[in-house]
């Protein structure tokens, strides 16, 4: 008792410190779950999926790019940006070519240089979806056409663009939050913020974290559970996936992996590691840094687990199954006839879904891709399988090479 | 040659005729297995399992493959009708075995499904037989106990067994088509490095697997990374030693003997090497002698062998120690600290016999023509102590390194040489008779630091620096007596004779000091890109000390007593100060389209500034000379690279450099010593720096696919001289020469290089082409007799090498070379042209394990647009027996030049003047050879 009294008494005055307003993780639902990556299972791609598209996107040489590395959904478009050619590119859903930006788009007379940009961002309503870009100090919109409607100077200062709003549009969540208390700012991973208002500060931080230490990332921390009004946040080091309402941050799953597999237990803690963790992970290859790209389909729970150590074999890329316990290694997944034969994944002999994972899961469907140096590949060591492949697909293997553009795989999950 | 055609021709239909009845004893066979893997406990398919096939009967190894991303295998050329097994193996697997027959009537057999059961990590699995290959991660390795060798082979003998390997002709290793480029033992370079050393010597006995791997440097693009090749010895095998101990005595009173022995343990490697012989073999340094004395195993290879191409009869000892340290037991690329130190120690002993005859154009009509008889010979103790600290951390990198070189001996020699005007009269002749002794030591200290960027670290503004200083003591003492006589038969009274003594001695003391920021861009500008401009500061200052003292007698014939010659008797001191500032400006531009291609364009911009201060200090008050040189000396190069994966890497690159070469106080303002009068050397007072400017362009391509790869390599390179230091000579018709040096333009020069390789793999045998060729261009200005003229040379050399392998029998070796040159003075009207050529046939042929018959002709033909044909052959044949349990012990009978036709031919053309001869060289001799190889990998078992 006396033990819980005194960490209380620390805490209270830690957390006074820094603000007062610090809310309290809720973990009264939390749900602990044992994956041991090495003992996931293989299974049929047709005891997973229901539906396996392959969309190859057309190759012409205005569209030739390199590789999806962030892929976003429109109703009828997929818009892609490839860091090769710093482009944003826009295709058909049956993978024709339509339009592309790049930064010759955005390169105007008051413009020095040619503005390079890293990204865009779907801006959805009810009646538009444009495509915004981030380049110097503007923003600059886009059509699907790849027309510049609309620029704007970007205010600095402002961070509410980064901003998840949930359905009321009313609250939003803002990552890496600053509040202001006259002179005195104080810094938060996450804030639920209703009309401005701080509702809830969670994870206090120091503002300069990043430069007196090492943080390894493995992708967006914020992802949309695809519950309506949840989102799923990770942490640095943290194998805990918290879930964010519109009034609270809880944690949601606490997953335990082996013991050969984790960092030790005082790894934030511990000043020892401290500028030291890329070292650590060097000669820990094994052990898990992060964990990423989580969605909850059904009763599966879908995550990727990041070691530091370079090996395509390893499990990586889970499906673990909330109501049986089943886990299934996606790179394990055996083609089969819904497949055409054909991996769904290029997991553990390319690098694009060791490297992404899966790009997103939208309306019920998730999507990866994968180069057609694999696809060729793949298609030339079941040679001997006499696979007749659907009309899209033909057509592909006789026309293209393996110099030709990405194909991106749709997949749609079953639930149970 | 109708003889030599005939014998080449008999030579090859013997070597022939052996591999189609070895063929024969191999069908193809027709049978066909196929089956899929699966892991029922994962439920998944298992790809990158190791299926192998094995007869029943014997249990050889038929064939073996990785399974497919499917989990698939599939077989070919199995025989039929035979109780087979397959052996499936993985490292978490337990191994499974299935005995199947395929039935004659289908000549094929499809197994199915394979269930695989994962390891049971409390049990612990006996594993009888391992799988020949497997993928352990990232790391492709091959396992020493699947292949069944004969119990004496070498590493070698493996990789020759291995179909992903090819071991190229001139030592070279790929493996699916991609170069190895560095083969370690246990994770550490063996004994320097040299590939030979270890995959000739160790034993495959003691080898436990060989692992390739990448080294990545780019995660993004695993195809660009260097493939190294590590040697992983059996658990006790990694102390051990071998070595050799061979004496050979033949015809002539020739002999031949050599000693090398290396041990080696986790840490430290020691080398002992001796040798000494008088055929011709160089014996320069300890890793010639260790590359030729490795054992070898069971395959063909052609040998160490006299060189018959060395002028004049050589007799050498030589003997020396290695000793290399790793204070680290596994180093890696970030973490390494070796020490490194060797003594070599050589006598030489040489007698060189020449005759030679030289056509000069003096002018449009008249020619003179030298003749020249040489005997010379030479005696030499050479030491060389080498010491070599490095350490590597990380970005940090730091060398200490020292050589201590003695250089002692004495020559004789006797020179007769006589001219003769166009219309063959003799005119004059010129004698000298020299002996000498001389004793040089030079003593060399280097450091390096290097600190590199802190790749954790990239937000740091200070992206490292590059220190270098050098230091260099040389000491040479030189003591000499000529005897020398001129002798003119048009006029009696230009008759001279000198009795001339000399003692010179020279100290030379060398500082460097250079430094480089690389990178300053962080510094100065920030963040800021600059159009992606980078640039780095370097200096380079020099200090060169150059003491003469030169003391000079001649004899007084009076008195017959030596009397110092005051006008020759000098002592110089020479001070040179070197320092060359300069920036270099980089830009870099990266293409990439993932999965697809790669392509770098790098620009290079070095512009610097050099000053050069040189103070001569004299006795002699003519010679009190100082000069300072300034000049620009900008360098640049453009290189392109484009890689396109999977398919090829091409290289381009084009280059301009700026040198200058300032005159040196001989050229300027010599002491003339007149007792040559064949060759006068005067000085000019007004001589300026020669400055020489080269731009070349260079490509190659590497080809990256996996079968019958191409390789080729090509460059260009043109250059001129502006005020080149050229020979104003001066003859007159007594071949008396008198050289002056004058500043000339119009030196211009164009070089090409090309060579191309290509490799065929068949079932059992190999094919490999390499042809390679050289074209020199060039103009030099210079005068003679006042007349301006340029020389103009063209030389070519190519050469074509054939090399076929037929499993371990056999090995031939098919070579052409062919070279021209000549030698055009359009002011003169005259042109000089000859062609040398060589046809060479080698063979290798192992009747059993134990005996090896080797026989290589060369056929050589010299021609000359002046002078009668030579034509020679030169055959060498031997039969080697090896002996005892471990084929330790070998015999051998040697017939080199068979047929006595050996002449060292003298053919070559130079500025306005072309020369042929010939030289004594070693020839027929007959010799026996006894070696004994000593081998312990691992500690020896203690009897009982």
């Amino acid at each position: 008792m006396l033990k819980h009294t005194l960490s209380f008494i620390i805490l209270f005055f830690a957390a006074g410190n820094i603000s007062a307003q610090i809310t309290k993780v809720d973990s009264s639902e939390m749900v602990t779950l044992r994956i041991d990556p090495e003992s996931a299972r293989g299974a049929k791609v047709s005891e997973i999926f229901e539906e396996v598209k392959f969309i190859p996107l057309e190759t012409t040489k205005e569209s030739l790019f390199g590789s999806i590395d962030h892929l976003e959904l429109t109703k009828n478009c997929f818009v892609i940006y490839d860091h090769d050619t710093k482009a944003v590119l826009i295709f058909n859903k049956n993978g024709k070519f339509k339009a592309k930006v790049n930064s010759s788009k955005l390169n105007e007379s008051d413009e020095k240089d040619k503005q390079a940009f890293y990204g865009f961002k779907l801006i959805k309503t009810n009646e538009t979806e444009l495509i915004r870009i981030a380049s110097g100090k503007k923003y600059y919109l886009f059509d699907l056409e790849g027309k510049l409607t609309k620029k704007y100077l970007r205010e600095m200062k402002d961070s509410k663009e980064n901003h998840f709003k949930f359905a009321d549009s009313i609250t939003s969540i803002a990552p890496f939050h600053v509040s202001r208390d006259g002179k005195d700012s104080t810094f938060h991973e996450i804030a639920i913020l209703n009309n401005k208002k701080e509702v809830a500060l969670y994870f206090p931080l120091e503002f300069d974290r990043f430069k007196t230490d090492q943080y390894i990332g493995s992708g967006n921390p914020i992802t949309d559970s695809h519950l309506k009004n949840e989102l799923f946040y990770i942490r640095y080091y943290d194998y805990n996936i918290y879930r964010i309402k519109p009034k609270s941050l809880s944690l949601a799953y606490r997953i335990i992996f082996p013991a050969n597999n984790s960092v030790p237990k005082d790894f934030l803690t511990n000043p020892d590691y401290k500028n030291k963790r890329i070292e650590y992970f060097q000669k820990n290859p094994t052990q898990i840094y992060g964990i990423s790209n989580p969605y909850l389909i059904g009763y599966n729970l879908y995550l990727k687990a990041n070691t530091w150590g370079w090996n395509l074999d390893s499990k990586t890329a889970l499906i673990h199954n909330l109501q049986t316990g089943a886990l299934t290694s996606i790179k394990n997944l055996e083609a089969d006839s819904l497949s055409q034969f054909l991996p769904v994944t290029d997991g553990g002999s390319f690098t694009d879904f060791y490297n992404h994972g899966f790009h997103l899961y939208e309306d019920e469907y998730l999507y990866t891709s994968y180069s057609s140096l694999a696809m060729f590949s793949f298609k030339d060591s079941s040679v001997t399988r006499n696979i007749k492949y659907d009309p899209l697909l033909s057509k592909y293997f006789e026309t293209q090479n393996k110099k030709s553009n990405p194909v991106i795989i749709q997949l749609k999950p079953k639930k149970n | 040659m109708f003889k030599i055609l005939k014998l080449i021709a008999l030579l090859v239909s013997i070597l022939i005729v052996k591999p189609t009845l070895a063929q024969q004893a191999k069908p193809v066979f027709p049978g066909s297995a196929k089956g899929v893997l699966r892991d029922t406990a994962h439920n998944y398919t298992l790809k990158s399992a190791t299926v192998s096939v094995y007869k029943l009967a014997d249990s050889s190894l038929l064939s073996y493959q990785i399974s497919n991303n499917y989990g698939e295998f599939s077989f070919k050329n199995l025989p039929v009708g035979t109780s087979l097994q397959l052996e499936v193996s993985h490292v978490s697997y337990q191994t499974l075995r299935k005995k199947f027959t395929i039935p004659s009537d289908k000549n094929a057999i499809d197994l199915h499904t394979l269930i695989i059961n994962p390891k049971d990590i409390t049990l612990n699995e006996v594993t009888v037989t391992v799988p020949p290959i497997t993928m352990n991660g990232d790391t492709l390795e091959f396992n020493a106990a699947a292949f069944k060798l004969d119990s004496n082979a070498v590493v070698e003998d493996l990789l020759r067994k291995i179909p992903n390997i090819t071991l190229w002709g001139d030592g070279l290793i790929t493996v699916n088509g991609r170069e190895i480029k560095s083969v370690l033992v246990n994770g550490k370079p063996f004994f320097g490095g040299d590939t030979k050393v270890a995959t000739q010597n160790i034993a495959k006995n003691a080898l436990e697997k060989i692992q390739v791997y990448n080294t990545i440097k780019d995660k993004t693009n695993p195809l660009d990374s260097t493939l190294t090749m590590n040697l992983k010895l059996k658990k006790g095998k990694e102390i051990g030693y071998f070595g050799k101990i061979s004496a050979g005595y033949g015809t002539d009173n020739r002999f031949d003997g050599d000693l090398s022995f290396n041990m080696f343990s986790p840490k430290m490697q020691l080398a002992i090497v001796g040798a000494s012989n008088n055929v011709n073999k160089s014996l320069n340094n300890i890793n010639t002698l260790m590359t030729n004395s490795t054992f070898k195993g069971i395959g063909t290879n052609s040998d160490y062998q006299s060189d018959f191409r060395a002028s004049g009869i050589n007799r050498a000892n030589a003997g020396g120690v290695s000793f290399t340290y790793n204070f680290i037991e596994k180093p890696n690329w970030e973490l390494r600290n070796t020490l490194t130190s060797t003594y070599f120690i050589q006598d030489r002993n040489s007698d060189v016999v020449s005759n030679t005859q030289t056509t000069t154009s003096i002018n449009t009509n008249d020619k003179i023509y030298e003749q020249s008889n040489n005997r010379n010979r030479f005696e030499s103790t050479n030491q060389n102590f080498d010491a070599k600290y490095e350490l590597i951390k990380r970005n940090k990198n730091l060398t200490l390194s020292q050589n201590f070189q003695k250089n002692s001996g004495e020559n004789t020699g006797e020179t007769l040489r006589n001219a003769r005007n166009a219309e063959g009269m003799l005119t004059s002749t010129n004698n000298t008779l020299s002996q000498g002794n001389f004793d040089n030591t030079s003593f060399n200290f280097l450091a390096n630091y290097h600190l590199s960027q802190d790749w954790l670290k990239p937000r740091r503004k200070f992206k490292g620096i590059n220190i270098t200083y050098g230091l260099r003591v040389d000491d040479s003492q030189n003591e000499n007596s000529n005897l020398t006589e001129f002798k003119s038969f048009t006029n009696a009274a230009s008759d001279q004779r000198f009795d001339r003594r000399y003692d010179k001695n020279i100290n030379t003391l060398n500082q460097q000091f250079d430094v480089e920021f690389p990178n300053l861009r962080s510094i100065f500008f920030g963040d800021k890109r600059l159009g992606g401009i980078d640039f780095a500061f370097k200096n380079q200052l020099n200090f060169n000390n150059r003491k003469d003292d030169n003391q000079v007698e001649d004899l007084n014939g009076n008195t017959n007593t030596y009397q110092r010659n005051t006008y020759l008797t000098n002592k110089l001191e020479t001070n040179r100060i070197d320092e060359t500032p300069g920036i270099t400006f980089t830009k870099t531009i990266n293409k990439s389209l993932s999965n697809r291609y790669s392509k770098n364009l790098s620009f290079n911009f070095a512009p610097k500034q050099t000053f050069i201060f040189q103070d001569n200090k004299s006795q002699k008050s003519f010679q009190n000379l100082n000069r300072t040189y300034t000049r620009f000396l900008p360098d640049a190069f453009v290189n392109y690279s484009n890689y396109q994966f999977g398919e090829h890497l091409k290289n381009y690159r084009l280059s301009y450099n700026t040198k200058i070469r300032i005159p040196n106080i001989d050229q300027l303002a010599p002491l003339i010593d007149s007792t040559n009068l064949y060759s006068i050397q005067r000085g000019n007072l007004n001589l300026r720096e020669a400055v020489d400017r080269e731009i070349s362009l260079s490509t190659n391509h590497y080809d990256q696919t996996n079968k019958n790869t191409l390789n080729y390599n090509l460059s260009l390179t043109a250059g001129f001289t502006n005020d080149n230091i050229v020979d104003s000579t001066f003859i007159d018709d007594l071949n008396r020469r008198t050289i002056f040096l004058t500043n000339a333009n119009g030196r211009k020069y164009i070089n090409f290089y090309g060579d191309i390789r290509k490799a065929i793999k068949f079932k059992a045998s190999e094919l490999q082409l390499s042809l390679s060729s050289q074209i020199n261009n060039d103009q030099n200005p210079g005068f003679t007799n006042n007349a301006f003229a340029f020389s103009k040379n063209l030389n070519t050399n190519s050469d074509l090498k054939v090399n076929y392998t037929y499993k371990d029998y056999l090995a031939i070796a098919v070579s052409q070379n062919y070279g021209t040159y000549q030698s055009k003075q359009e002011a003169f009207n005259t042109e000089y042209t000859g062609v040398n050529m060589a046809s060479t046939i080698s063979s290798s042929y192992n009747f059993s394990k134990r005996l090896t018959l080797r026989s290589n002709i060369t056929y050589n033909r010299s021609t000359s647009s002046n002078a009668n044909d030579i034509n020679f052959t030169i055959w060498n044949a031997n039969l080697l027996y090896r002996f005892l349990k471990g084929n330790n012990a070998e015999i051998k009978l040697a017939a080199l030049d068979i047929l006595h036709q050996n002449t060292s031919v003298i053919n070559y053309g130079g500025n306005n003047s072309f020369t042929i001869g010939t030289r004594n060289v070693l020839q027929q001799y007959f010799m026996a050879t006894l070696s004994y190889y000593p081998k312990q990998f691992g500690k020896k078992p203690v009897k009982k």
